[in-house]
């Protein structure tokens, strides 16, 4: 056995050169980067107040994005498919709660200081809640008749055929909103007391930074309800049933779980998720309209594969950073706010040619040959 | 074991519930008046720049009313029970929701408007006028009572025609008749022979031919310039059909090689901002290879992604290209927002080749040209490594196909299409910007192909055709045409995912012509008789 | 005379679980060699590093001298080795010759050029791709079904099918995976037939995993059983019959005994 020649056989040339390109192709971004860096450091650098108004508003965005994001890693481990449409029912979501609040500030509610007092600012607390209760309903519903009418029919048929359908439903409740509500923006009332624009005032580095009362109201909640469905996914019966439906359709089956309902009651909860976030734009950032949810929607699954498709803390993750990365990334890197959706497109190229996993690592089923 | 049915009952609220939403959506979207005008082209009765007719809508509604009631008396399965009485009663049940729902609204809105309110603040079609055109020019009250009669009538009556309709013995037989007649024509041999005759090929041809000459001298710039835009979603179709529907891969950037193409060419031939003044064919050609270039350049790092991701990175690719395109920073290299003008026209021979009519055959021998390429590579080696990477990558490589190199040409051929597409498309208007060079446009093309029929070259002209063309045919609808769009895909997912004239594989093994290609369907009667 | 496939150590580990345990085989040119073992026992597994699907963590396989572990399928396809799966997969969309035709790939060579142009080596390439498949159809018995889409084949002859593919790009090493899955008795039989005249009158080595004992006992001219991923008694036919520990890989703790206590049975019935 010693005697026997052995000459390891040579690499094909594509790998090869496919390999040096991800080589040169990474090193030269890195350096650029570096550079781009270095210069703004040095040539007219910002002053941490800068900086902190950009983290800050990195976070809120981030926050965001890790509810819609998380609704893509759901539907795509249990159906291994990207709802091209999750954009358009975190519109629904938003417009939910742009009308509860218009309902809200037409109804009067006079009291003796303030005759011209309606009910928004009279119980505003409960007037966000009603807002994010109409808001994440509505989408929740659409999720729910989503996945009813485009999904469930094409269960089983090559992936590109559902990718369509999904990508239709975008189309219809895009143009659908817009028929509906025209395509003018529209702005949010918020109540009173999350106005936007006033929040807290803290001096950093000489400046006046503003913590917005809307934006740690928003990052607040988008952290609790990211706790609330890992808890869910984690410690409850359905979660457990999600997760059992995610690794494999048919022994879950077997083992009596009722597959369809489960399906059914993810895209509820995702679309919930994503009616939350939705609410929050439009508290937030103030102009909703029907085409709101379209940008962000595919940011947001960016987010999702950055954090490892199919998983969930890794939603959570790659939202947040990718909002992070999306606000800080024009600033340090001296680039005009223009081009920020660039870094946002870019960072996904890149992370998916030298990581294609993900932050966390993706969590989905394997393909047995 | 007793199957469960869908109760009547279920079916009638089902189809109600559908179309009280239906009919509230059409109400706030201003649909209704579209719908009534269409009605009015019809009778003939329309008075320009006023409302139409409330007759039109009457009928409008009466229509809807029975189609909800067919809807409702649909019998799902094959072995349920087939009542007349439980047809009637679905179609009432239908009729009486639909009915409440939509006579609710009607009075809803009927009274907001009556108050005084305006609300187009919050829906933009509800004008005082158009409230009073569907409230039929009537006191509020009686307009909902008719609404809701029109809708409980109707839907019962459509349940009864519906149900009688299919039940009854004449329409079984006007069913077979036709059949039987149309199998004995096409199992004639003679009508067989006729139809697959060298001939009668050559005649066919021969027409094509004579139509592609002469037509785009008859008819006008506006159906040139139409026409032509289809030819160029013809050119792209087929570049993105070699990617996607060939070799599998799921690519949403195709614009990019799109823009690629086109600003090669107009950066070279534009006087602003690089004066380089190239000559047209030569930048043609400028542009077909760069966009093949940038489709190999895009290709190598990202080949080895599963399909979904592939499919997020070309949308990222895409978007990158449009941004950078339009951004105001790169204005010195890519002329920004404003776009590239006074870009080079054809020439032959020395002479301007730039009329409508003329860039009209350009297209033609274009897509021609393509057509002939694209036909020849995928009846070769090469497309039948794209067809066993589109169905089994793993083992098409273990079966010794290099699927990275395979998957880098169809990217290079395809981006190659598209760049042609893009230079031509340049050149024809004179102008590309960034807004030309959207999402939307790879959606588009995306589409076509496979609703025409994934892998089909008849399948992507008749798609094309369908989504270019019948739009601007049907211009009364033009605010619902992206709307009618998305369902369309959605629907033509579900009921025929394969597209509207699918590929089918050549005979090989029988060595019979190209021109009697067997559908599916006869391969599939084949194999069950043999 | 050198073997045309060895594996030394080979070791494949997925996350906590040891698929296949330093394995050692050997395969001598020309013959024909069964890989049996209860299910789960990594066969499959094996399979797929031997062709190149997976990359092993540690040791090594060797095909015809060379050391292949980190070439792509289609290298190895391309080096000689054929094989078909547990599941069959077939490129159902296309009929049955293009999948034979398309087994053919690597040893064809025209380009896409010369398709466009219908250059004169083309056309003769295509030809001759298109008599080998029909020659190969009638060699698995499919001859007229050549048309028909890979799917709507009945089982048995898909199965046929697939080893007409994996023979298309002319093999020196032919890996079937449970090529008489699903068959019945006489279908079995004449697979069996197939098998040893493909080593017989082809010259192919060919590497089975099997599960019925009848065929395996029936042609191989070694055997190799294999229980969670390590090897655990290889041998002719008949010394792995008689073998306890394999009884008791199969028939569980207590089995050897048992099986005993049957043959002897057995004997004294007779």
């Amino acid at each position: 056995m010693n005697a026997i020649e052995k000459k390891p056989a040579k690499l094909s040339i594509s790998t090869n050169l496919g390999r040096i390109i991800r080589t040169v192709i990474g090193v030269a971004v890195l350096i650029w980067m570096a550079l781009r860096f270095y210069n703004v450091l040095t040539v007219e650098p910002f002053g941490a107040d800068v900086w902190t108004r950009i983290a800050i508003s990195g976070l809120i965005l981030g926050g965001m994005y890790a509810l819609i994001a998380i609704g893509y890693t759901l539907v795509y481990g249990i159906l291994f498919m990207i709802n091209f449409a999750h954009g358009e029912v975190m519109m629904i979501g938003s417009f939910g709660g742009y009308f509860a609040f218009e309902i809200l500030k037409n109804i009067p509610t006079p009291t003796a200081d303030d005759p011209s007092l309606t009910f928004i600012n009279a119980y505003p607390i409960l007037s966000i809640i009603i807002a994010f209760l109409i808001g994440m309903s509505l989408a929740s519903m659409s999720g729910y008749f989503l996945e009813k009418i485009a999904y469930r029919p094409l269960r089983g048929a090559p992936r590109l055929v559902p990718l369509i359908s999904a990508i239709g439903a975008s189309i219809f409740l895009q143009n659908a909103a817009q028929l509906l509500f025209g395509p003018q923006r529209r702005d949010y009332t918020n109540p009173g007391i999350l106005w936007r624009g006033t929040g807290w005032t803290v001096e950093i580095a000489g400046s006046p930074v503003i913590i917005t009362y809307t934006g740690v109201f928003s990052f607040v909640l988008s952290i609790l309800l990211m706790i609330g469905l890992f808890t869910l996914v984690q410690r409850t019966k359905l979660g457990r049933a999600m997760r059992a439906v995610a690794q494999d359709k048919k022994t879950a089956a077997l083992m009596g779980i009722n597959v369809n309902q489960i399906i059914s009651q993810t895209f509820i909860i995702s679309g919930a998720l994503a009616g939350a976030a939705g609410v929050m734009w439009g508290i937030h950032n103030g102009l909703i309209n029907h085409y709101v949810g379209f940008i962000p929607g595919i940011k947001a699954f960016t987010a999702a594969v950055l954090g490892g498709i199919g998983n969930i803390p890794g939603a959570m993750i790659g939202g947040l950073t990718l909002g992070i990365l999306e606000t800080l990334g024009p600033a340090a890197l001296g680039i005009d706010f223009q081009l920020k959706d660039v870094i946002a497109f870019s960072i996904l190229v890149l992370v998916l040619i030298f990581r294609p996993s993900g932050i966390l690592g993706e969590a989905l089923s394997e393909e047995k040959l | 074991m007793k199957t469960k049915h869908a109760s009547p009952l279920q079916n009638g609220l089902q189809a109600g519930a559908i179309f009280a939403i239906l009919i509230i959506f059409f109400i706030l979207t201003g649909f209704n008046e579209t719908a009534a005008n269409l009605v009015g082209r019809v009778l003939n009765n329309q008075v320009p720049n006023q409302l139409p007719a409330t007759i039109n809508l009457v009928i409008f509604v009466i229509l809807m009313a029975l189609w909800c009631g067919g809807m409702a008396a649909k019998k799902p399965e094959l072995d349920a029970p087939d009542r007349y009485s439980d047809a009637v009663f679905a179609g009432a049940v239908a009729g009486l929701l639909a009915g409440l729902l939509s006579a609710a609204f009607i009075y809803l809105t009927g009274s907001i408007a009556a108050a005084g309110t305006d609300m187009r603040g919050y829906f933009p079609e509800m004008s005082p006028d158009y409230i009073n055109f569907y409230l039929l020019n009537q006191p509020l009250m009686t307009a909902v009572l008719y609404h809701f009669g029109i809708m409980l009538v109707g839907s019962t009556l459509g349940a009864l025609m519906a149900r009688g309709i299919g039940r009854s013995s004449w329409r079984k037989k006007l069913n077979q008749e036709v059949s039987s007649s149309t199998k004995k024509l096409s199992q004639n041999s003679a009508f067989e022979r006729v139809m697959n005759s060298k001939y009668s090929q050559y005649a066919m041809f021969a027409l094509l031919a004579a139509a592609l000459i002469i037509l785009p001298r008859e008819w006008g710039p506006y159906w040139n310039y139409l026409m032509g835009t289809v030819g160029i979603y013809i050119l792209l179709g087929i570049g993105l059909n070699i990617i996607v529907g060939l070799s599998g891969q799921l690519v949403l950037g195709y614009v990019a090689f799109f823009g690629i193409g086109a600003y090669t060419f107009g950066l070279l031939t534009s006087p602003q901002p690089h004066a380089i003044m190239m000559n047209f064919w030569l930048a043609l050609i400028a542009g077909v290879i760069m966009a093949a270039i940038t489709g190999i350049l895009l290709g190598l790092p990202i080949l080895r992604l599963r399909g979904d991701y592939l499919a997020i990175v070309t949308l990222g690719f895409g978007e990158i290209i449009r941004i950078l395109l339009k951004a105001d920073i790169l204005e010195f290299f890519t002329a920004g927002p404003k776009g590239l003008r006074s870009l080079a026209q054809p020439t032959l021979f020395g002479q301007s080749f730039s009329t409508d009519v003329d860039f009209m055959y350009l297209i033609i021998l274009a897509v021609i040209i393509s057509i002939f390429i694209a036909n020849r590579i995928e009846k070769s080696r090469v497309g039948r490594a794209w067809l066993s990477i589109r169905e089994d990558a793993i083992v098409s490589q273990a079966t010794g196909v290099d699927t990275y190199r395979y998957k880098l040409l169809a990217l290079a051929i395809g981006a190659a299409f598209a760049g042609l597409a893009g230079a031509l498309f340049a050149s024809r208007n004179q102008f590309t910007g960034p807004e030309d060079h959207i999402l939307m446009v790879s959606i588009n093309v995306l589409c076509l192909v496979i609703v025409g029929g994934m892998g089909s070259i008849p399948g992507i002209i008749l798609g094309s055709f369908v989504l270019k063309g019948l739009p601007e045919i049907l211009r009364e609808f033009e605010a619902y045409r992206m709307l009618a769009f998305g369902a369309l895909l959605v629907v033509m997912m579900i009921i025929r995912p394969e597209g509207l004239l699918p590929s089918s594989r050549p005979l090989m093994e029988n060595h019979k012509p190209d021109s009697q290609e067997k559908n599916q369907g006869e391969v599939v009667e084949d194999a069950a008789h043999s | 005379m050198q073997p045309i496939l060895e594996t030394h150590q080979l070791t494949k580990i997925f996350g906590g679980l040891t698929a296949v345990d330093s394995v050692d085989l050997t395969v001598p040119k020309g013959t024909i060699v069964s890989i049996i073992g209860p299910n789960g026992a990594g066969k499959t597994t094996f399979f797929n590093c031997t062709s190149g699907y997976y990359k092993p963590e540690k040791g090594e396989v060797i095909f015809d001298g060379m050391v292949i572990n980190r070439l792509s399928t289609d290298q190895i396809a391309k080096l000689g080795i054929s094989r078909t799966y547990q599941n069959i997969r077939l490129f159902a969309n296309m009929t049955a010759i293009e999948n034979i035709i398309i087994g053919q790939h690597c040893r064809l060579k025209t380009t896409w050029m010369d398709a466009v142009v219908h250059s004169p080596r083309f056309v003769r390439e295509e030809r001759e791709a298109v008599e080998e498949g029909r020659r190969l159809l009638n060699y698995v018995g499919l001859e007229g079904l050549g048309d028909n889409l890979a799917r709507n084949l009945p089982y048995g002859a898909q199965r046929r099918l697939e080893i007409a593919r994996a023979l298309a790009s002319k093999p020196k090493l032919l890996l079937l995976d449970e090529p008489t899955a699903g068959m019945n008795p006489q279908e079995t039989h004449e697979m069996t037939g197939f098998i040893r005249n493909l080593r017989d009158s082809l010259g192919i080595t060919i590497v089975l995993i099997e599960h019925d004992m009848n065929v395996v006992m029936g042609i191989s001219d070694h055997i190799s059983v294999l229980d969670f991923g390590t090897k655990i008694a290889e041998g002719t036919p008949k010394e792995i019959q008689s073998n306890p520990r394999v009884i008791e890989a199969y028939l569980g703790p207590g089995g050897a005994a048992l099986s005993e206590k049957f043959l002897r049975k057995k004997h004294h019935d007779a």
